[in-house]
């Protein structure tokens, strides 16, 4: 065999079993080469790159509609050179920054602000007073500015003696914070949207004593009344900035409404409902066979029997609803027939089998106890399979007799058969004993 | 898992099936670049560097020839890219400086040499001459093809081969001179 031969017989498929190490190593520059190309199945550089353009993209935009709305920055103002201070409001363009300074050193003092913008200070235009409310109740957070401290002239100039009560800036209810609604039915869920954009702690009061320091908290009122909540903010001046928003939570009405009578026959029975709901101004009801009424207490009559959910809908002045539904409602309603195991019959001669339950052919009559009889068929036989009564009447039973004569004592049998109002059928049968005297 | 469900898998960069593939082809190929290399960790880098491409050129197996078959030409063309790549960083060996030796013997038995001795026998040999003989020999490509593949003259791979051939031919007779004086003296 020549060499070349040899060479391809022996090699040409001859195998040799790589190092472990390979195989992890390759995996690795696997992973690494797959991250950098794309390919749809696997998290790669273009989805991680597409999902840092998104964050930058929304960040851009973010910071973008921040900074584009001029903002009310809350401060409070000491002139060096003229001695005066005072607190309000600046509206202060977008981009263009200002370095506050603050001596907390002292709360009487008055806390320092220099501007930067050396070429124009007076470019930082103030609100007038009169077009700000004051915050609606002063407490520790909130910093309201007397008017005293405001001249009708204009903030610049000389004042005032009330300076020194000046801890900080403070802002109206709508400057630092923002609710997704002010007022609403109980439970009412509000987000309160921080329109500060800053990394300080803030501090929530929600007036219910609820609190969070959450950026952007959500909190459900579920309990009716005015709360008034407070955001307090350190800011990295050490100005204290607070702002409040009251929250007005209507009362809730509470639906409630009783079935009459309690265990109704449909469709026999009118029925009447009645209205224990409170806080209620507006009512709608739906009787579950598609009628509905819109009357305080209603009646209303079935035409069949079915399983009805009757619902009342119950709405107060403010709007707040509340509703209860009763799930099948005459479900209760009792349809039954049951017969006595034993009677005496009238030793004086037959009755007719007429009863009434007040008298005494309540038990000398063999009749049944029942409720929603519609179809009634009776049979009564003797232990020889004779018939000896039958009535259609469930008003009529049997008063013992057979052909005028006052039948043995012994054990009879009887068996029933018909159907109740709400059409369900029923066949029953027993045995009842016919006692003597 | 079957050759198409491995490639359908690797289509989709299936990391399960891709360590199948590994785990199923890797001696085959590592076999194929250990020819190729001067020692089994070249040989190893060039078995990555296969299978790196496997991966990611799987998708274009059009599933016509053989699978193990395309693997082995990736293989192979791997070895040859690496072997230009390290052209320049090797130690050439003037081909002139092995003289061809004329030996009487022409033949050898298949079983007298294990495959461990040839694979050496390969890895000593001069990156050149190893590629022609492989080349040529064991892949069975024709000197004009190799001549392209290899970027020189239709010659020089015939010579190279020859050479080669001569080379071989004398560590072999060495070898079988050790080992059949070993096995006299057992």
């Amino acid at each position: 065999m020549g060499v070349r031969e040899l060479f391809r017989r022996k090699l040409e498929n001859a195998t040799i079993i790589p190092n472990v190490s390979v195989n992890s190593k390759l995996m690795r520059r696997l992973a690494r080469r797959e991250f950098v190309r794309f390919n749809p199945y696997r998290f790669n550089i273009y989805y991680l790159g597409g999902i840092l353009l998104v964050a930058i993209t929304a960040a851009v935009l973010l910071f973008y509609n921040n900074g584009k709305s001029d903002k009310l920055i809350p401060v409070s103002i000491s002139d060096d050179s003229r001695k005066t201070a005072s607190a309000g409001y600046i509206n202060i363009p977008a981009g263009k920054s200002i370095i506050r300074e603050a001596d907390k050193s002292d709360k009487n003092t008055t806390e320092t602000i220099k501007y930067k913008r050396k070429s124009e200070p007076k470019v930082v235009s103030w609100k007038e007073p009169e077009q700000y409310s004051e915050p609606r109740e002063k407490n520790s957070n909130v910093f309201p500015v007397s008017n005293s401290s405001f001249s009708k002239k204009g903030l610049f100039t000389e004042s005032s003696a009330d300076n020194k009560k000046l801890k900080g800036g403070y802002r109206n209810d709508e400057a630092l914070f923002e609710p997704s609604a002010t007022s609403g039915c109980p439970p009412l869920k509000i987000h309160f949207n921080n329109k500060v954009k800053s990394s300080y702690t803030t501090s929530w009061s929600f007036g219910d004593g609820g609190y969070s320091d959450q950026k952007n908290p959500d909190w459900i009122f579920d309990v009716e009344g005015e709360y008034k909540v407070v955001l307090s903010m350190p800011g990295s001046d050490g100005l204290q900035t607070s702002s409040s928003a009251i929250i007005t939570v209507y009362p809730k009405p509470h639906a409630r409404f009783e079935i009459v009578p309690e265990k109704a026959v449909i469709p026999d029975d009118e029925i009447r409902f009645i209205n224990y709901s409170t806080d209620g101004m507006h009512f709608v009801w739906e009787f579950g066979d598609g009628s509905t009424s819109e009357l305080y207490e209603p009646k209303h009559k079935y035409s069949k029997f079915s399983n009805y959910n009757v619902s009342l809908i119950v709405s107060s002045e403010y709007g707040c609803k509340d509703s209860l539904i009763v799930l099948n409602a005459f479900s209760g309603s009792e349809y039954f027939i049951d017969f006595p195991n034993a009677f005496i019959p009238n030793p004086e001669g037959p009755s007719g089998g007429f009863y009434s339950s007040k008298s005494d052919e309540a038990i000398q009559v063999f009749h049944p106890g029942f409720s929603g009889i519609s179809d009634y068929q009776l049979k009564i036989f003797s232990k020889l399979g004779i018939l000896i009564f039958e009535s259609n009447d469930v008003n009529i039973g049997w008063d013992g007799y057979f052909k005028g004569q006052l039948s043995n004592p012994g054990v009879y049998i009887w068996k029933v058969r018909g159907s109740f109002r709400n059409g369900e059928p029923f066949i029953k049968m027993g045995d009842v004993t016919l006692l003597g005297n | 898992m079957s050759d198409q469900q491995i490639i359908e898998g690797c289509a989709r960069h299936d990391r399960k099936a891709q360590q199948i593939l590994y785990d199923q082809y890797s001696r085959f190929l590592l076999g194929i670049c250990l020819r190729y290399a001067t020692d089994k960790a070249e040989a190893e880098d060039i078995l990555q560097e296969s299978f790196l491409k496997i991966f990611f050129n799987i998708k274009n197996f059009s599933g016509t020839g053989s699978f193990i078959g395309w693997l082995r030409k990736i293989a192979v063309n791997t070895a040859i890219t690496h072997y230009h790549k390290n052209l320049k960083y090797r130690y050439h060996v003037e081909i002139e400086d092995y003289v061809s030796v004329e030996t009487g013997v022409t033949s050898f038995e298949e079983d007298f040499f294990t495959s461990d001795e040839l694979f050496r026998v390969l890895n000593e040999l001069p990156a050149g001459y190893r590629m022609v003989f492989n080349l040529y020999a064991v892949e069975g490509y024709k000197h004009k093809e190799i001549a392209e593949i290899l970027g020189i003259d239709t010659n020089t791979s015939k010579s190279q081969y020859s050479r080669a051939k001569a080379v071989i031919r004398d560590k072999l007779e060495k070898l079988g001179k050790l080992k059949s004086n070993y096995t006299e003296n057992e």
